[in-house]
């Protein structure tokens, strides 16, 4: 493990099968803090199921996740399944991990503020008060304050996925994951929800983000992934990864994507 | 002799008999309620092996008619008199009352095992996936984020079972139980006035109808997110699918 103080999240030889098919073959990550790293790479090349495994919304095959104080180690039961060592340390460590999601996935049944404060005052066990004012705090940070009483049914998808990443912040998580939070966006939506991730960049965030954004990729990110057929194909900071292509399938990609 | 004759006359009865049917099906609704919640829940998660015995149990009771069930629970136990008897349980089996809310139970139970079940399949995935990433452990998932919108999405279905279940509780007046079955027999066999039938029938539509609209509201309640937005007048677009 890399004892670097600066470093947040240390993600160590991801696999992952589904059933006989390799998605992932050993792909490992380390974040260090303020690090904005986008992760590009064609259909396919597994890389928001590796994003996933960072979280354990997908159960890795094998790997190691470090994040502070959270060790997550992969152990096979006795089936032969991969589950986690110790479950509630995976359930701490998702508090420290802030997820937005493509499809926003905001609970319908809840209001927006009520979406935003849900974490806090769940599982974090904040007083109502205390949450709702930092949830309204935030709601303002994302340009929704007038917006908090609707339902997510009564806002446009642009407007779901910034109270989305204002519901992840709200947990003052160490990292920020993104899942293609643009993909699912009317293309005049799409601007919005990148202003909000851009200043959080610019705050100095940790965020790992994947996404087809290349202007993203390029401006805002300190470090650029490119995944191929579930490993790490090419790596490096964007100014020297989109001037100059290493290897032939990244430089095939940017040729089809731009 | 007028229509009405006969109401005017036993009204009190037949009230009486409804307020035994409301309490028939409402004790057996609310207790099925409760014990199908964990068995559903189970029903969901658990191994195709372990959850043998319960899809078993669920045939059964689906299976078989609810006057046979009854007819099991009553006249079944007096052949184990003595063992019932040793353990304390005969003074609840003796009484018929108990053994019809007892029946109405188990044969509640396992229909809204199987509706609770659906409502918990039609639960969306990301809706989880949400409450997971924020680091929710399986109570809290359950109990803010999955069982509301299980309730949500079962609720109309368990309506219908509760409606089922008031009809089908008729079947108690046989056990001697004067619930307004029950009343309406006992009135017909004094004065042999068939209009009491007709009547029974107007007080259990009326029950059902206002049942119906409770329910409907309760609907409403629930669904705040879902009000209010599709233009007045607007098809459901499953109502243009003909």
């Amino acid at each position: 493990m890399n004892n670097d103080v600066s470093t947040t999240l240390v993600v160590e030889d991801i696999h992952k099968s589904f059933g006989p098919v390799e998605v992932l073959k050993g792909i490992s990550l380390i974040a260090r803090e303020h690090d904005v790293i986008s992760i590009l790479g064609a259909s396919g090349s597994g890389k928001s199921t590796f994003l996933r495994c960072i979280n354990l919304l997908e159960m890795p095959t094998s790997g190691r996740i470090h994040l502070h104080g959270d060790h997550i180690e992969i152990v096979k039961d006795r089936h032969g399944n991969s589950r986690p060592k110790d479950q509630r340390q995976v359930e701490h460590m998702r508090t420290k991990l802030g997820m937005v999601f493509q499809q926003f996935n905001l609970w319908t049944h809840m209001t927006v503020l009520e979406n935003v404060m849900e974490g806090p005052v769940t599982v974090l066990k904040q007083p109502k008060a205390e949450a709702r004012e930092r949830a309204e705090a935030m709601l303002a940070r994302v340009g929704l304050s007038e917006r908090k009483n609707f339902y997510p049914s009564g806002l446009s998808g642009g407007q779901q996925q910034r109270v989305a990443i204002a519901r992840a912040l709200c947990m003052e998580p160490d990292v920020m994951l993104f899942d293609e939070p643009t993909s699912a966006l009317d293309p005049e939506l799409v601007g919005e929800v990148l202003q909000v991730m851009r200043k959080l960049a610019e705050e100095g965030r940790t965020m790992i983000v994947v996404t087809h954004e290349m202007g993203f990729a390029r401006d805002v990110s300190t470090e650029v992934v490119f995944l191929h057929k579930g490993q790490i194909e090419e790596q490096g900071p964007p100014e020297a990864m989109f001037k100059e292509q290493k290897s032939d399938r990244f430089r095939q990609f940017l040729s089809k994507v731009r | 002799m007028a229509f009405t004759d006969v109401l005017v006359n036993f009204w009190p009865r037949l009230l009486h008999g409804l307020g035994l049917t409301l309490l028939l099906t409402g004790v057996s609704a609310v207790l099925a309620a409760a014990i199908s919640l964990p068995l559903a829940v189970f029903r969901t998660n658990a191994s195709a092996k372990a959850q043998l015995p319960l899809r078993v149990y669920i045939s059964f009771m689906r299976g078989t008619p609810l006057l046979g069930q009854l007819f099991l629970i009553y006249y079944g136990s007096g052949q184990f008199r003595p063992a019932l008897q040793e353990v304390g349980l005969w003074t609840f089996f003796r009484d018929p009352f108990n053994c019809a809310i007892l029946a109405f139970t188990l044969n509640s139970v396992a229909y809204q095992i199987e509706i609770l079940r659906g409502g918990l399949m039609g639960v969306p995935a990301g809706q989880i996936e949400a409450a997971k990433a924020v680091g929710m452990n399986r109570l809290q998932a359950y109990r803010r984020i999955i069982l509301p919108h299980t309730y949500r999405i079962a609720q109309p279905a368990l309506g219908n079972e509760i409606i089922l279940l008031m009809k089908g509780s008729a079947v108690a007046s046989v056990i001697t139980i004067f619930d307004l079955m029950g009343e309406t027999k006992t009135i017909f066999a004094k004065t042999f006035d068939f209009s009491i039938y007709l009547w029974a029938a107007v007080i259990y539509l009326v029950l059902t109808a206002v049942f119906v609209r409770a329910w409907r509201y309760l609907e409403k309640l629930l669904n705040p997110h879902l009000a209010g937005h599709a233009p007045a007048g607007a098809l459901h677009p499953v109502m243009g699918m003909r």
